[in-house]
């Protein structure tokens, strides 16, 4: 019923004197919730992930991709055929209808009866100076869903069904505590019946005790009234609680989705299964993938596969450039190497694919490290060939491969090249 | 004696214009030595308080109107204690603003030394516009300048002759600390033991650069003045006035000792797992990740070797996967040095992981104390026992909240503070406080229902 | 459902601002001056008779200038019983001279009366431009603060002359010409206000909720926006007393100007203080300096309430 494709989110950066570089905050993604479902969108910061939930209802405006909203499924598999047969009219005809991108900001304020959003912070997202029965009864007046009479007595009943007592309504925010505060924002969100529902980190302020009670109200009000809903978190338990399909955002991209159990208990993307096992849980000592490094820059991402730097198992196509290599490599040669070569060694790299070790022209040595070095060092992995050419060491690596999604058995996606189905097992040793 | 610290019986009050908060009330713990204990609690339950009370860092409108926080044999809160007693409990935040900074001082030779503390939110707890070396290397040259002095002493002393034979005993005795310390202690080289094992024992690095670093140890040249400075600062012990108030020599002295802070800061970053240690020391907080910088504050926490290392929530501020490094590198820290440690957070899981003894804290209170797999398998205390089932599994079993709110800590109910949301309360929960009992030989409950018939 | 968290009203509130602020002595006794000051202010305005002040309009009575041959000048006496701040130059036939203090509680009220509303024109004005060209932001935003770049580059008295000039050398007119200085000021705040609610999360929420930009204006900007203003209407009506008199003390408003302000008055007594009546000049310019004192120490307690730090 809401299907987004080719989502791209770029926030231009102020240079010194030119905008042109730009945060690519969300690169490419594509996301479908179903009627009456519940997604889950799972992510650490810098994912990337509470922006697509904000391009979702158009709080943003994405910079490219497309989102169709409240479109039965029969005409979803209509677009997607079209799209795949790039039928532009045919494209254009539904997208026309059903696209979120094309309304004029009058046909959006009646949209947003539709959909609307729960915020993370309970203390920040309703207005100080507001009456609880006001702050409830904004959507319903902005968007004419009733009259204003209508609007308090519906206030009353919502408030109700949060699980407040209905004499709050003439009561301010700061009178309330952080859970109280966080069901005042969901009768907010709901007092349109809105179809979709998007919640961003509904309980990461709140305490333990307290998120239970809030998710459960989310459970309780998702199987009541059929709201579809998009859970964005960072907390995998409160995913495996609501979700009925979850996605996995790394570095602005969706690296798996797929059925909850599925992912969750059998992650497939080697991200994922870092992810799962960082996850501590009570009464498991668990073996960790330990994932060295941090996020990375999304000014400038790394290329094809973004998660690669970090990844235990990435191999040659994954997307090295002769400077990643080459810090690996000279760490390696100042280190553990050097008294195989000695000080006079020195990495250069011309352009993204060459690299020249300067100073050496024993080839077979070098072999020798990278096919030791390579299970641990996996940018290795990206060495193509090997020669000698005026004294020095010339490798060259690979062309790399930009990951698609790709169908796993069991009907997941996973944006990995290890899944990819034209090459049959690739180089990738585990 | 077996225990770091002991607590007994803290109470410790806001004053505000809203009214009286009592944060802590009656808080009682001990710390045993080179354990690491948890403490979790949901907010508002004093947690943090109770580890800001232990570095007497509170505000100046807080009152210690009970209790005794024990460290090595002495009473921190004496003071404190002592002027509320005279002031018969009214409050002037003037005269308290000044007992709290006799405190303060009193601490100067403990705080960061002896107990060190490791607040939540790492970027406001390193200086923006100072370098990460810098900041670890002061906090050495601040409080235990000899063991700088010591080091660079030790380096013009030992002659090259000598480090062949100390490079034997490492590759003999697979770099045993107290071999290498003998040595030194022998040939009076006290001070280049550090240096020598965190060179030894670098994995990044090959065998035959360790051994030149290792020899290029010895017979470090160094100006009288300096020489002169570095030798009183060893027999004294710190850095006398005669030094530090004269304006050209004390810039000197400043010198020497944060160039020698800037070496030790880098061992102690790469025994943290931290690579390319000299480019990180020459960075600012805002360069490094999260990650990172976690650990230099952590870095900086133990630098002095404290017997007490509090952390406040080092994991909250960060992602799940930055979250894992950090917990295992708590659990590898622990291994290789003595201090005890209190690990605060409101995350059983990240607690579980790293504690040998857990702590629940309610309402200014510990409600239950036991060894980790004890509490999380037959939790006894009902507040305990309902925390852990509102977290939600990966098996998506069904949570359920706590009944009711936290109460205000301005009028605490009569009797156990739960009892208003507890399952099993009954009358005598409504009129006396609980007091700690034991069950089962290491768990202890505040709950009359264990209360032995 | 949980149990609900015992009634606290929204009075308390207010309650613990009026502690906060009463704890605060020099505080208190501001406000007392300042009281005193708008209580004159308002008995001569309602009954004038209450304190013996005649023809509270004018420094003589209507229909006699003060070049009058028939106002005698008079040597000024000092203070006494019947006069208890003494008198000043210029007398009315048959009554003697003016007395200083029915002259300066007259000079208050009028005073006053100008200066709220010169702070509340000019906060009106900008406010309102402040916010909407914060909330609209781009271009419009720019050009609104390069125009109030042009008002604080010049320096304001100048400034004040000048338009005084242009405009003529009356008592409203130069209170038009201290509006139009005062209202950058306004606009900067506001703006300032506004771009630091704008990011707030509730706006974000209200934005999803289908609220238009006017309607967001409204009713979340602004009233974010005015209890701040207001802290500091409060506080600027002090200054403006002061920058008032200040620009009639210097002669602004020519001499022969029958309408008693406090600036108008010390000027008068500027001349005749050299010749020993020292009570015609102190007086007046005593008036306004404790009227600015007042204000700003009531300033301080009012920023006591509304910082959250110092509140507590």
């Amino acid at each position: 019923m809401i299907a987004a494709y080719g989502l791209s989110k770029f926030f231009p950066i102020r240079g010194a004197f030119r905008s042109t570089i730009s945060l690519k905050a969300v690169d490419d993604v594509g996301l479908k919730i179903q009627n009456e479902q519940v997604v889950g969108l799972v992510g650490e910061s810098g994912s990337g992930k509470s922006t697509v939930g904000r391009c979702l209802i158009r709080l943003l405006n994405p910079t490219d991709g497309e989102i169709l909203f409240d479109i039965p499924d029969s005409e979803v598999v209509e677009y997607e055929k079209a799209r795949g047969e790039a039928e532009t009219k045919r494209v254009d005809a539904i997208a026309d209808r059903f696209s979120l991108l094309r309304r004029s900001s009058s046909e959006l304020q009646s949209l947003r009866r539709l959909a609307n959003i729960v915020f993370q912070d309970p203390y920040s997202s309703l207005n100080p100076r507001m009456r609880l029965a006001d702050i409830i009864s904004e959507p319903m007046l902005s968007t004419r869903f009733c009259s204003r009479a209508e609007a308090e007595i519906r206030s009353r009943e919502l408030l109700h069904e949060v699980g407040l007592p209905e004499f709050f309504e003439d009561r301010y925010p700061h009178e309330l505590s952080g859970g109280q505060r966080q069901r005042v924002a969901i009768a907010r969100a709901i007092s349109t019946n809105p179809k979709l529902l998007i919640l961003d980190e509904p309980t990461s302020a709140l305490d333990v005790s307290v998120q239970a009670q809030i998710l459960n109200l989310l459970r309780g009000l998702q199987e009541k009234h059929g709201i579809s809903m998009l859970l964005i978190t960072h907390n995998i338990a409160v995913v495996a609680y609501l979700a009925e399909y979850v996605y996995v955002m790394y570095a602005g991209k969706i690296m798996e989705w797929g059925e909850k159990q599925k992912v969750l208990r059998d992650p497939q993307h080697p991200y994922t299964k870092a992810l799962m096992s960082s996850v501590p849980v009570i009464g498991e000592t668990m073996t960790r993938t330990i994932l060295r490094g941090d996020p990375p820059n999304l000014v400038n991402p790394p290329i094809a596969c973004r998660f690669h730097p970090r990844c235990p198992v990435a191999f040659d196509v994954c997307g090295w450039t002769a400077e990643e290599v080459a810090e690996d490599l000279e760490y390696l040669l100042a280190g553990k190497y050097y008294g195989t070569f000695g000080d006079a060694v020195r990495v250069t790299t011309e352009g993204e694919r060459t690299l020249t070790i300067q100073g050496t022209a024993d080839a077979h040595r070098i072999r020798e490290l990278v096919g030791l070095e390579n299970q641990e060092v996996r940018s290795l992995k990206s060495v193509q060939a090997i020669d000698v050419s005026d004294g020095a060491t010339v490798l060259r690596l690979y062309e790399p491969v930009e990951p698609e999604m790709y169908p796993a058995p069991d009907g997941r996606q996973v944006k990995c090249l290890l899944f990819r189905p034209e090459v049959s097992a690739p180089a990738a040793d585990g | 004696m077996a225990d770091a610290l002991v607590i007994r019986d803290l109470h410790v009050q806001f004053h505000t214009r809203r009214g009286v908060y009592k944060a802590l009330n009656g808080v009682n713990l001990r710390l045993r030595r080179g354990e690491v204990l948890g403490i979790a609690g949901e907010s508002g339950c004093g947690k943090t308080t109770m580890g800001l009370a232990v570095m007497a860092l509170l505000p100046r409108n807080a009152s210690f109107p009970q209790g005794q926080i024990i460290f090595d044999n002495k009473d921190l809160m004496n003071l404190p204690r002592e002027y509320w007693e005279r002031v018969g409990g009214r409050f002037n935040p003037k005269q308290n603003e000044r007992i709290l900074r006799r405190v303060s001082k009193a601490m100067g030779r403990i705080r960061g030394v002896r107990i060190s503390m490791v607040f939540q939110e790492p970027m406001t707890s390193l200086n923006p516009v100072l370098s990460v070396g810098f900041q670890i290397a002061e906090a050495i040259y601040v409080h235990d300048p000899a063991l700088l002095a010591r080091r660079v002493l030790a380096r013009t002393r030992a002659t090259p002759s000598q480090m062949p034979e100390l490079l034997a005993i490492l590759g003999a005795t697979r770099d045993d600390e107290a071999a290498v310390k003998e040595f030194a202690a022998k040939h009076d080289l006290l001070g280049i033991e550090d240096q020598v094992l965190s060179i030894w024992r670098r994995d990044d690095v090959h065998i035959s650069r360790k051994e030149k670093a290792i020899r290029s140890l010895a017979g470090q040249q160094i100006r009288s003045l300096e020489r002169n400075i570095i030798e009183t600062v060893t027999r004294t012990g710190s850095i006398p006035p005669k030094f530090s108030r004269v304006p050209v020599l004390s810039r000197v002295v400043r010198r020497v000792f944060l160039k020698e802070g800037y070496r030790k800061a880098r061992e102690l970053l790469t025994s943290l797992g931290i690579p390319h240690a000299e480019r990180v020391l020459k960075m600012y907080p805002h360069e490094l990740s999260g990650g990172m910088r976690q650990r230099v504050v952590i870095a900086i926490a133990l630098v002095n070797n404290p017997e007490v290392i509090i952390m406040d929530e080092p994991t909250s501020a960060v992602d799940v996967t930055v979250q894992a490094q950090i917990l295992e590198l708590v659990k590898r820290i622990r291994t290789s040095v003595s201090a005890a440690f209190i690990v605060i957070s409101h995350d059983l899981a990240v607690l579980a992981e790293v504690s040998d003894r857990i702590a629940i804290m309610y309402a200014g209170r510990i409600v239950e104390v036991a060894p980790t797999d004890k509490i999380l398998r037959n939790p006894l205390h009902p507040y305990t026992q309902l925390l852990i089932s509102a977290i939600p599994t990966l098996e998506g079993k069904p949570v359920e909240g706590i009944k009711g709110e936290v109460p205000d800590m301005r009028a605490l109910p009569a009797g156990c503070a739960f009892h208003p949301r507890c399952p099993f309360a009954f009358e005598k929960c409504h009129e006396i406080i609980p007091i700690d009992l034991t069950h089962d030989r290491d768990q202890l409950v505040a709950c009359w229902l264990y209360e032995a018939k | 459902m949980e149990t609900i968290k015992e009634e606290k009203g929204r009075f308390d509130e207010w309650k613990l601002s009026a502690r906060v602020f009463f704890a605060n002595r020099t505080a208190v006794a501001g406000l007392v001056i300042f009281l005193l000051f708008v209580g004159d202010a308002i008995i001569v305005e309602v009954a004038p008779g209450l304190v013996g002040v005649q023809y509270p309009e004018s420094v003589v009575p209507p229909l006699f200038s003060l070049t009058h041959p028939e106002c005698v000048n008079q040597a000024p006496e000092p203070p006494s019983l019947a006069h208890p701040f003494g008198t000043t130059q210029y007398g009315v036939p048959g009554e003697g001279c003016l007395d200083v203090l029915q002259l300066v509680m007259k000079a208050i009220r009028i005073d006053l009366a100008i200066s709220l509303f010169i702070v509340l024109v000019g906060a009106a004005i900008g406010t309102v431009i402040g916010v909407v060209s914060a909330y609209i932001g781009g271009l419009l935003d720019e050009g609104m603060m390069r125009v109030t770049d042009v008002f604080f580059s010049v320096p304001f008295l100048i400034l004040a002359l000048a338009l005084g000039f242009v405009l003529g050398r009356t008592v409203l007119n130069m209170a038009y010409a201290l509006i139009i200085i005062w209202w950058p000021l306004y606009a900067r705040y506001g703006r300032s206000l506004t771009l630091s609610t704008k990011e707030a999360t509730y706006v974000e929420a209200a934005k999803a909720a289908g609220s238009g930009r006017l309607k967001i204006m409204f009713k979340h900007i602004f009233p974010n926006v005015v209890p701040p203003v207001l802290v500091q209407i409060s506080l600027d009506v002090g200054t403006v007393v002061g920058i008032f008199a200040t620009l009639a003390f210097i002669g602004f408003l020519p001499s022969n100007a029958l309408v008693p302000e406090l600036g108008a008055l010390a000027n008068i007594g500027l001349n005749l203080a050299p010749l020993g009546y020292w009570w015609t000049v102190i007086v007046p310019g005593g008036a306004i300096t404790m009227f600015s004192l007042a204000v700003n120490l009531m300033g301080d307690g009012l920023r006591d309430v509304i910082d959250p730090r110092r509140r507590s």
